[in-house]
């Protein structure tokens, strides 16, 4: 490699998401030859921007506990308790507004209980989110009788909260930027980034790595919780059976594949939102080229992992050309 | 600048785990401008020494006195607030964050307004001016920490000691595992400190020869006690031998 192949290649590797991003261009390209209508008809790309923003938005709770160190595997069952919770204050004559917010507070004391039980009393988060994964599941289902509801409120805040076609996707890079901003240029930020990398250096600096943590499990259940809002809004029924482990685990893939290691330690926001990107364009690619939906399961299973492979390997391979 | 005022006296420490004393007695002093070499074998109750003068610990019975005070250190951040670093062997460093986070680990310089948010900019200028200030020569502070090697992150975790204001500073096996050329970087930032004479050194080591290079005094700890003190200069490797080749010999016809 000449010098400034090298420089070139390291400024391209310093900037964390650029592998995904490549990744995610020559998907779109590729579906985009197969298939003209696959991004340039409205509604083809209202619906990509719908699968996109769910994922998107829990992803961001995810990579901030992955960051750390943990993981919330919880996330889709607090998805749909939350809006049941709105529901039924809304049904007890609570205000929509103050209602769904009630949702949320629910949604972040499921995260609350996540955090202190896997901080304080010391058991793994896999072990403390899977426990509260079938808990929260058979409260939503006990407490909404296995029955779909309608959600309350009117129709201006159903088309703020999901309805209008691109209204999620909207809410999804509001919450990528915001968090972006918290990752990047704050302390919170920072210290988390500290706690996955060296959590015992990080209690030596001083860092409250367990409030650090704690925080981050109630983000990450209040984000679910407000996906869960958002989608019940944009469907027009509150399902108990909505979101679930699918759409925890497609969270938890978009992180992964956007560059966030599980071992925590590092992360980007950005990069989670290209990885939701790449498992949209993925589906939506796939079933507009119209393959079977029981093979469709096998090819995303290995575009995943082929993704993660190729990012890895970009990655080394710019850091190997970087090495002093 | 020659050595001055005692900043740090241990006093008869004592420390016992259960049935086991890991500390019988111990009692030395720390000067300003001074580097301390503490010698002995594993098991000596060196690293409990260092966790009782952190703060990490508290003594079962001893005194300590800080700059003439008599003091009963609390915790890690009580010990830090009079002027107390350590530098730990694992040296406390996120592998992830670049040279200019770790420098300002929990210590951040951050721009005024109600966001708070972090002064990368400044933070990135003042760490690389204090590592020139030390003579600590990296590529680049926005490197990662990992892309460094072990000497370049023993002298990180050694700046960002200094540069947090310590005035006594408690260095655990500072050369452990490390090349002579790796050894000489950290040598060289020990000696710049000592002409400095703003801080106190009392580091933990195993190599006898380099210790008498750096240190203006050495103990030697036995069994939880100080056995041996003397100035540098007065003493030789040979010396410090024979005393542990004693040692080894009594165990083993006793």
């Amino acid at each position: 490699m000449t010098p400034v192949h090298r420089r070139a290649l390291e400024a391209f590797a310093r900037w964390q998401e650029a592998s995904i991003l490549i990744v995610a261009l020559l998907l779109i390209a590729w579906f985009e030859n197969a298939n003209h209508d696959f991004l340039l008809t409205g509604a083809s790309l209202e619906n990509l921007s719908q699968f996109v923003a769910p994922a998107a938005i829990i992803a961001c709770g995810e990579i901030m506990l992955m960051i750390g160190g943990e993981i919330d595997l919880s996330a889709g069952m607090v998805f749909a308790l939350a809006p049941f919770v709105m529901y039924f204050a809304a049904d007890a004559g609570v205000p929509v507004v103050p209602a769904l917010l009630l949702g949320l507070v629910a949604a972040g004391g499921v995260g609350l209980v996540n955090g202190v039980v896997t901080l304080v009393l010391g058991i793994p988060s896999f072990v403390t989110t899977l426990g509260t994964l079938f808990l929260v599941n058979g409260l939503t289902l006990t407490i909404s009788h296995g029955t779909p509801v309608t959600p309350p409120g009117g129709q201006m805040l159903a088309q703020i909260m999901g309805a209008w076609g691109y209204s999620e996707i909207l809410w999804a890079l509001a919450v990528v930027a915001t968090l972006h901003v918290v990752l990047r240029h704050t302390r919170w930020g920072l210290h988390t980034i500290a706690s996955g990398a060296n959590e015992t250096g990080a209690r030596e600096a001083g860092i409250r790595v367990i409030r650090i943590k704690i925080g981050n499990f109630v983000l990450t259940g209040v984000l679910a919780g407000l996906t869960g809002c958002l989608e019940a809004f944009r469907i027009g029924s509150i399902d108990p059976q909505a979101g679930g482990n699918q759409i925890m685990f497609l969270a938890v893939a978009s992180g992964v594949i956007g560059g966030t290691s599980l071992a925590g330690g590092s992360g980007t926001m950005i990069g989670g939102l290209i990885g939701a990107l790449v498992l949209g364009v993925l589906n939506d690619g796939f079933t507009l080229i119209g393959i079977n939906a029981f093979v469709f399961n096998i090819i995303l299973g290995a575009a995943i992992l082929a993704a993660m492979l190729f990012n890895g390997y970009i990655t080394r391979l710019a850091r190997q050309g970087g090495r002093r | 600048m020659s050595i001055g005022a005692e900043t740090l006296r241990a006093d008869n420490i004592v420390k016992r785990f259960g049935a086991v004393t890991a500390l019988d007695g111990v009692s030395l002093t720390l000067r300003q401008g001074e580097i301390l070499g503490i010698l002995g074998d594993n098991g000596a109750g060196k690293s409990t020494l260092i966790k009782i003068l952190t703060g990490y610990q508290s003594p079962s019975s001893g005194r300590l006195v800080i700059d003439g005070r008599e003091v009963t250190l609390g915790s890690v951040d009580h010990a830090r607030s009079l002027g107390i670093e350590c530098v730990y062997q694992d040296l406390a460093l996120a592998n992830s964050l670049s040279v200019y986070h770790n420098m300002f680990l929990n210590r951040e310089l951050l721009y005024g307004g109600p966001l708070r948010l972090l002064n990368h900019r400044a933070m990135r200028r003042r760490a690389a001016e204090s590592l020139a200030e030390l003579g600590v020569n990296i590529p680049s502070v926005d490197l990662p920490v990992e892309r460094l090697s072990g000497g370049q992150r023993q002298a990180i975790a050694v700046a960002r000691a200094v540069t947090s204001n310590a005035r006594i500073l408690l260095l655990d096996e500072p050369l452990a595992a490390m090349g002579a050329r790796e050894a000489g970087l950290i040598i060289d930032l020990l000696l710049r400190l000592k002409r400095d004479g703003r801080h106190s050194i009392a580091m933990i080591m195993h190599n006898y020869a380099q210790t008498l290079d750096i240190a203006d005094r050495i103990v030697l700890m036995q069994h939880g006690k100080v056995t041996y003190e003397k100035a540098a200069a007065a003493t030789s490797v040979e010396e410090l031998m024979e005393i542990v080749r004693r040692e080894y010999r009594a165990v083993r016809t006793g």
